[in-house]
C-alpha cells in the first residue's frame, strides 16, 4: 500500500541523509539537511498531540526548554552533549507533566488559547531570567572538536529514531487510545480510559521528542536566544502538517521536507518568508485539504478502482 | 450480606434536580445477578436520567448507587466501566473513523494487557457478535444494524457484571430485532452477564426481560413481570391514557 511505500521512503531518505552527513560533513548542504530534520520532528511532535485532537501552539515553549536545558548545562557544568540530550527530553517531559495535568482538561480552542500562553510566558520569562542571557540568549554549545564530524548524523540519527518511535507508539493500543479520545470522548470514558490521564502523557511523549529537538538547535546553531523559540516555530510546525497531510506519520515529514528547502530560496525575503508559511496554510487547506499524502492516497484508490474496474 | 444474595446493583433514594426540574425523584431499585431487567417509561419519564445516573455520567443529587456492595455515586465513568459496570450509547455509539476490528482493541486493550490473550479476547466477543466479516470496515461506513451491535460489542469488550444497554434495537427491522435479542439472551447465558435495557419496542421489551421497572414523571410507578407489567392498571394508563 502506498502507505508501507512512504515508511520505505523515509527510511531510504534517513539513511541517505546520515550517509550523506558522514561522507562531507562540513558541506552547506549538510546544514539545509539539519534543518529539515528538525522541521520533520517538530511536525511530527505537534501532530502527535493532534492524535488526542489537541493543537499544541505550546509546542515552541518545549522546543525552547530542549534548547535551554542543553544551552545551560552545557555552557555552566560542562555536559557532553549525549548528557545534555538525555536532560533536555527529562525537562521537556516535567514540564509538559505538570502544564498537560493543569491544562488537558480544557480542549479544543480554549487548549489552544492556553498553550499559546504558555509559548509566550516561556519566551517572556527567558527574557527576564538573567542566568539564561536574558534577549542575548546562550552562546557556546560546541560538542568536542574529535566528535564534530559525527555530529550532523548523529542529530539525524536520533530524531529520526524518535520521529519512529512516535509512529511506532501511534500504531500501538495506546495510540489507537489517542484517536479513541479525539473520536469520541464519552465512549473512551465508558470503556474504561482514563482521558485525563491518557491526554497528559501523549503531550508528555510529544514534548519530550520535541526538546530532544530543541537542544540539537541549540548545538546546531551554537547559540539559543529567546527569539528562536517563539511561537511561530509551532505555525510552522503546523504548516509541514497542513501541507504534507495529518494521516500519516510520514505527512509532515515531507511537508518539513518540501518547507524547508523552499525556504532556503526565500531566506532574502526576511519578514515575508512568515507571510509565506502563513499562505502555504492557507492555500493547502483549500487545495489539499488531506495534504499531499492524502492527495496521493486518494488517487492511489481511484487508480486502483479504476484498474479493477477496467480489468472487471 | 454473602456476595451471592446481594444484588449487583441497587439504586437507594437516588434523585436527580436540572436547576428547578427534578429529573428522577426518590427512585430506589435492585437489580439482581443474572437478570435481565428492562426499564420503560413515556417519553421525558426520566429513564434516559436514570441511565446516566447509574453509569455515572450524571451525579446523583440525593441518594446513592450502590454496586457489587461499594458506594459507586462519585466514581469516575473509567473507573466504574474498569470495575465492570459498562454501557452503551443511544447516538454517536462508535468510533466512527476507526475500523471495527480497532473499536473493539481500543475497548479490550484497558482491560487485558497481554497481547496474545487480548486477542483471543477479542475473537471471542467478534464471534459471539457476529462481526466478523465486517472487521476491517471503517464504523461510520457500516449498515445500521451492524453499528448497533458493534456499540454493544465495545461495551462487552470488558466482559462487564452489569451491561446497561440504551435503545441497542432501535431502527431495527424484525429480523435484526431477533437477531439482537438472542445475542443479549447468550451474553447471559454464556457469560452470565446482568443486563439492564432501555428500550422502546414493548414486543421485544416483554420477550426479553425478567422484570420490569416503569417510570413515570421521574418517578418510580411500578415493577413486575412483563405479565404483571402489561395488567397494571396504573401502568396501562401512564402508557396509554385513561380507558373512557
Amino acid at each position: 500500500m502506498l502507505f508501507d511505500k512512504l515508511n520505505l521512503l523515509f527510511l531510504a531518505t534517513v539513511a541517505a541523509s546520515v550517509a550523506y552527513c558522514l561522507a562531507v560533513p562540513g558541506a552547506f548542504f549538510v546544514q539545509v539537511i539539519l534543518w529539515a530534520t528538525l522541521a520533520a520532528t517538530l511536525g511530527a511532535g505537534i501532530r502527535f498531540v493532534m492524535l488526542v485532537g489537541e493543537l499544541n501552539i505550546g509546542t515552541s515553549a518545549f522546543y525552547g526548554i530542549g534548547g535551554y536545558t542543553a544551552a545551560y548545562l552545557t555552557t555552566a557544568y560542562g555536559l557532553p552533549f549525549g548528557v545534555a540530550l538525555v536532560a533536555a527530553g527529562i525537562a521537556g517531559g516535567l514540564v509538559a507533566a505538570v502544564f498537560g495535568y493543569a491544562t488537558m482538561r480544557t480542549s479544543g480552542a480554549y487548549f489552544m488559547l492556553i498553550s499559546f500562553a504558555f509559548a509566550e510566558i516561556f519566551r517572556m520569562l527567558v527574557v527576564e531570567s538573567d542566568f539564561l542571557g536574558g534577549n542575548n540568549g546562550i552562546i557556546g554549545l560546541f560538542v568536542s572538536v574529535e566528535y564534530e564530524p559525527y555530529f550532523a548524523a548523529t542529530v539525524v540519527a536520533i530524531l529520526a529514531t524518535l520521529i519512529s518511535a512516535l509512529a511506532v507508539i501511534e500504531n500501538s493500543s495506546l495510540g489507537k487510545s489517542f484517536i479513541a479520545i479525539r473520536e469520541r470522548e464519552e465512549i473512551a470514558r465508558s470503556v474504561g480510559i482514563n482521558v485525563l490521564a491518557i491526554r497528559v502523557l501523549c503531550l508528555v511523549i510529544s514534548s519530550v521528542v520535541i526538546a530532544v529537538a530543541g537542544a540539537c538547535s541549540g548545538f546546531i546553531t551554537h547559540l539559543v536566544t529567546p527569539n528562536d523559540y517563539t511561537f511561530m516555530i509551532a505555525v510552522f510546525a503546523l504548516a509541514y502538517v497542513k501541507l504534507g497531510g495529518e494521516e500519516h506519520p510520514t505527512g509532515p515529514i515531507l511537508g518539513a521536507i518540501l518547507l524547508t528547502l523552499a525556504a532556503q530560496y526565500l531566506i532574502s525575503f526576511g519578514a515575508y518568508q512568515q507571510v509565506f508559511f502563513g499562505t502555504v496554510i492557507a492555500v493547502a487547506m483549500i487545495l489539499l485539504p488531506q495534504g499531499i499524502t492524502g492527495r496521493l492516497r486518494d488517487l492511489v484508490r481511484l487508480t486502483a478502482k479504476r484498474t479493477a474496474r477496467d480489468a472487471g | 450480606m454473602p456476595a451471592e444474595t446481594q444484588p449487583l446493583f441497587a439504586a437507594e433514594g437516588i434523585t436527580k434536580r436540572f436547576g428547578g426540574l427534578v429529573a428522577v425523584s426518590d427512585v430506589s431499585f435492585e437489580i439482581s445477578r443474572g437478570e435481565i431487567l428492562g426499564l420503560i417509561g413515556p417519553n421525558g419519564a426520566g429513564k434516559s436520567t436514570i441511565f446516566n445516573l447509574i453509569s455515572g455520567f450524571y451525579r446523583v443529587t440525593r441518594g446513592r448507587t450502590v454496586f457489587q456492595g461499594q458506594d459507586v455515586s462519585s466514581l469516575p465513568i473509567w473507573k466504574l466501566a474498569r470495575i465492570g459496570l459498562a454501557r452503551t450509547f443511544q447516538h454517536d455509539s462508535l468510533l466512527k473513523g476507526m475500523t471495527v476490528r480497532d473499536n473493539i482493541l481500543v475497548a479490550t486493550t484497558q482491560f487485558i494487557r497481554n497481547p496474545a490473550e487480548r486477542e483471543k479476547r477479542m475473537s471471542e466477543t467478534i464471534d459471539i457478535m457476529g462481526l466478523g466479516e465486517v472487521l476491517d470496515e471503517k464504523a461510520s461506513n457500516l449498515p445500521h444494524g451492524h453499528q448497533r451491535i458493534l456499540s454493544i460489542a465495545i461495551a462487552f469488550s470488558g466482559r462487564p457484571a452489569l451491561l446497561c444497554l440504551d435503545e441497542p434495537l432501535t431502527g431495527f427491522n424484525q429480523t435484526e430485532v431477533l437477531g439482537g435479542l438472542d445475542i443479549i439472551r447468550r451474553l447471559r447465558e454464556e457469560f452470565a452477564t446482568t443486563v439492564l435495557i432501555v428500550e422502546h419496542n414493548m414486543r421485544a421489551v416483554m420477550s426479553l426481560c425478567d422484570r420490569i421497572l416503569v417510570l413515570h414523571h421521574g418517578k418510580l410507578l411500578g415493577s413486575g413481570s412483563p405479565e404483571e407489567v402489561q395488567n397494571d392498571p396504573a401502568i396501562i394508563e401512564a402508557y396509554l391514557g385513561k380507558s373512557e
